[in-house]
């Protein structure tokens, strides 16, 4: 009887529970009120934790159909082979990316560009296709160079937002890049930068953060797209659940483009128990790339170069 | 003159060729060196003077605030130099003679003159040492801080570094072949050179002018961020556990006692077979790091470090470093160190030139 009735209280807990937790399952977006985020210790929408994007934005923030690598090369023609004549040649993997087979392929994905048109002056067109053509010379990625905004965040690597009085700070895995979003006033930095200058206000919800002070030597996917030192983003953060954030942000180039543009996704939180940012020091990976045939000795191979 | 020992503090004795990184981080250290011309000088005396009126300010959430940016400005040596073996302390007029030699230089500096061309005593003639090697990457005006202090190790008690004999040979190879090489490959050339990092056991004190960390604090993360590589440490004071992934920068967690942030790093990552100007700098998996920071005034974080690695030294050691916050709007900026690194393909040209003179006068 004892048992029956402790049993009967472990029941009801446990529905009880069930009950509140479901209670607290987040609204999605666009159904009822809108999402509050928590608060800071100064009544800021608290933005901190570990976020990261899941899209293929880094490969082409423009809907792609699948292919088979990121350096490919048209397939000369058969001639040996009467009937066989191609109209397109056959793309297949470069070269220096074969190796990688299936893990070196491009996956398909949807457009993160409003309307899917980046509005490129007709020189800056040329010169988006002919990066794309080049990519494996021209990437800074390829390169562990720091990748630039909005790059840096929909890159495959987390970052982490954590909220100061008078700064954000938002900490990226890759290259061990940081950007100090300024809430008081700044002036502008002394040189071109390639992480930009970063300035942050609050409205409502939603973080805006206006990035100026860009060098030109970033991009913004490997597909090519790029920008001038003319470029400013605005980029706007805002919780949509406790596990989501929007992000959007509007590029403006007048040297490249013809308008501004906008591109949006959600960002994930990686909530798995006590996820950290982990150390990427990519510089040190790239070496080899870099400057392995122009030593003495190759270390790769211990011989020496010619 | 070369430096056979640890490299000392607040100077930067390293072949160092300008990149444009570099020039960004140099417009920085202008800048803060025009922001801080007006900062006060302090001595350890200065200092305790006006400790009765301060209290120790907080964040919003409660924690002793940290926040700023800081750099090491004093010029206490790292290991206690032989004239001063037995005292680890300063007398009042010694403090006094070298608070004067260190502005004569900076004066000097500051008109581009040597100490010699003026008819004063040298720099390197100094009882105290100048920045003469590698002085682009000082603040040329700003007279370095003098503390009570002769070595910035406290323990053990002899002020010097307590290498193993494996250690204290391989600081002699690594010094001897410093700005000599060979420079075979990019693995040669020190850390620095490479853009890596100079390591975490020194970035709170090291690079130029003592470097410039900014420290900025969030509920449950202290975050420091160096300029200098723009090396970073996203420490957790959430009372996680240690996380059992090997990282160059080891694995960081932070608690308060007290008023006192203490940081416990484990799980280095070895990288012990890249060259370092100091071998001290570079972390083996067994190096195990304990970090005190206090702000004990409003101009002075008292940074204490103990280094534990049986790999390297025969005993822990701890150092005891003064540093000082800068003005309110002193700015880090963006180190685009390997993304600008034109030295490393003319260092390893020269080495390739060298090796053909060899092979040709052979």
């Amino acid at each position: 009887m004892r048992i029956g009735l402790k049993g009967a209280i472990v029941a009801i807990a446990v529905a009880a529970l069930a009950a509140f937790l479901w209670s607290r399952v987040p609204p999605v977006a666009g159904q009822g009120e809108p999402y509050r985020a928590p608060r800071t210790a100064d009544g800021r929408p608290d933005l901190s934790g570990v976020w990261q994007a899941l899209n293929t934005a880094n490969y082409d923030l423009q809907a792609h159909p699948a292919r088979p690598a990121l350096a490919v090369i048209p397939a000369p023609p058969r001639t040996a082979a009467p009937g066989l004549g191609r109209s397109q040649p056959v793309e297949l993997p470069a070269e220096d990316v074969r190796a990688l087979g299936a893990v070196g392929g491009v996956p398909a994905g949807e457009s993160v560009v409003e309307g899917n048109e980046i509005p490129y002056q007709p020189w800056a067109l040329a010169q988006k296709k002919e990066n794309a053509e080049h990519w494996l010379e021209r990437d800074p990625e390829i390169r562990c160079f720091m990748p630039g905004v909005p790059r840096a965040t929909y890159m495959p690597y987390p970052f982490q937002i954590l909220q100061s009085a008078d700064a954000v700070l938002f900490g990226y895995e890759f290259a061990g890049t940081t950007r100090t979003i300024h809430l008081k006033e700044v002036k502008n930095n002394p040189a071109p930068t390639w992480m930009g200058l970063s300035r942050g206000r609050w409205e409502g919800e939603t973080l805006v953060v206006d990035v100026t002070d860009f060098n030109d030597q970033t991009w913004f996917d490997r597909a090519g797209n790029f920008h001038s030192d003319a470029l400013h983003v605005v980029e706007r953060y805002t919780r949509v659940s406790p596990h989501h954030l929007m992000y959007e942000a509007t590029i403006e180039d007048p040297k490249v483009f013809t308008r501004p543009w906008k591109i949006s996704m959600p960002l994930y939180r990686r909530f798995e128990p006590a996820k950290r940012i982990l150390e990427y020091k990519c510089t040190e990976f790239v070496e080899q790339l870099l400057y392995g045939r122009l030593g003495v000795v190759d270390p790769a191979t211990g011989q020496t170069n010619k | 003159m070369r430096h056979t020992n640890a490299r000392p503090i607040g100077t930067f004795p390293r072949t160092r060729i300008v990149r444009a990184g570099a020039a960004i981080a140099a417009i920085g250290l202008i800048a803060a060196l025009v922001s801080g011309c007006g900062a006060t000088e302090n001595s350890a005396a200065d200092a305790s003077s006006g400790a009765s009126r301060w209290t120790q300010p907080r964040t919003a959430w409660g924690e002793p605030d940290l926040q700023g940016v800081w750099r090491y400005e004093g010029a206490i040596p790292f290991e206690r130099p032989a004239e001063f073996e037995g005292r680890e302390l300063l007398t009042d007029e010694e403090v006094t003679e070298r608070d004067r030699v260190e502005k004569e230089q900076a004066a000097n500096r500051l008109a581009g003159l040597e100490g010699a061309d003026v008819g004063r005593r040298s720099i390197s003639e100094s009882p105290i040492r100048g920045n003469e090697y590698n002085s682009f990457w000082q603040d040329h005006g700003r007279p370095r801080k003098v503390y009570k202090q002769t070595s910035l190790i406290v323990e053990p008690r002899d002020g010097r570094v307590p290498y193993t004999p494996d250690a204290r040979k391989a600081e002699a190879r690594a010094a001897a072949r410093y700005g000599v090489g060979p420079f075979e490959s990019f693995l040669d050339p020190d850390t620095g050179e490479r853009c890596l990092t100079d390591g975490v056991t020194g970035m709170m004190w090291q690079g130029p002018n003592g470097g410039h960390n900014q420290i900025v604090q969030s509920p449950g993360y202290v975050t420091i961020l160096h300029e200098e590589y723009r090396d970073r440490r996203l420490i957790p004071t959430d009372g996680r556990p240690h996380s059992n992934i090997r990282q160059w920068f080891g694995d960081s967690v932070g608690r308060w006692e007290a008023d006192t942030l203490v940081v416990d790093t484990i799980n280095f990552l070895d990288r012990t077979n890249y060259e370092w100007a100091s071998i001290w700098t570079r972390p083996s998996e067994t190096l195990h790091l304990v970090e005190r920071f206090t702000r004990i005034d409003a101009e002075t974080l008292e940074y204490k470090i103990t280094v534990e690695d049986p790999t390297t030294f025969s005993s822990p050691w701890t150092a005891v470093i003064p540093i000082s916050r800068l003005a309110d709007d002193t700015r880090i900026y963006e180190y685009a160190c390997h993304e600008g690194n034109y030295a490393m393909p003319n260092l390893l040209s020269a080495g390739r030139a060298v090796a053909a003179k060899q092979r040709s006068s052979n």
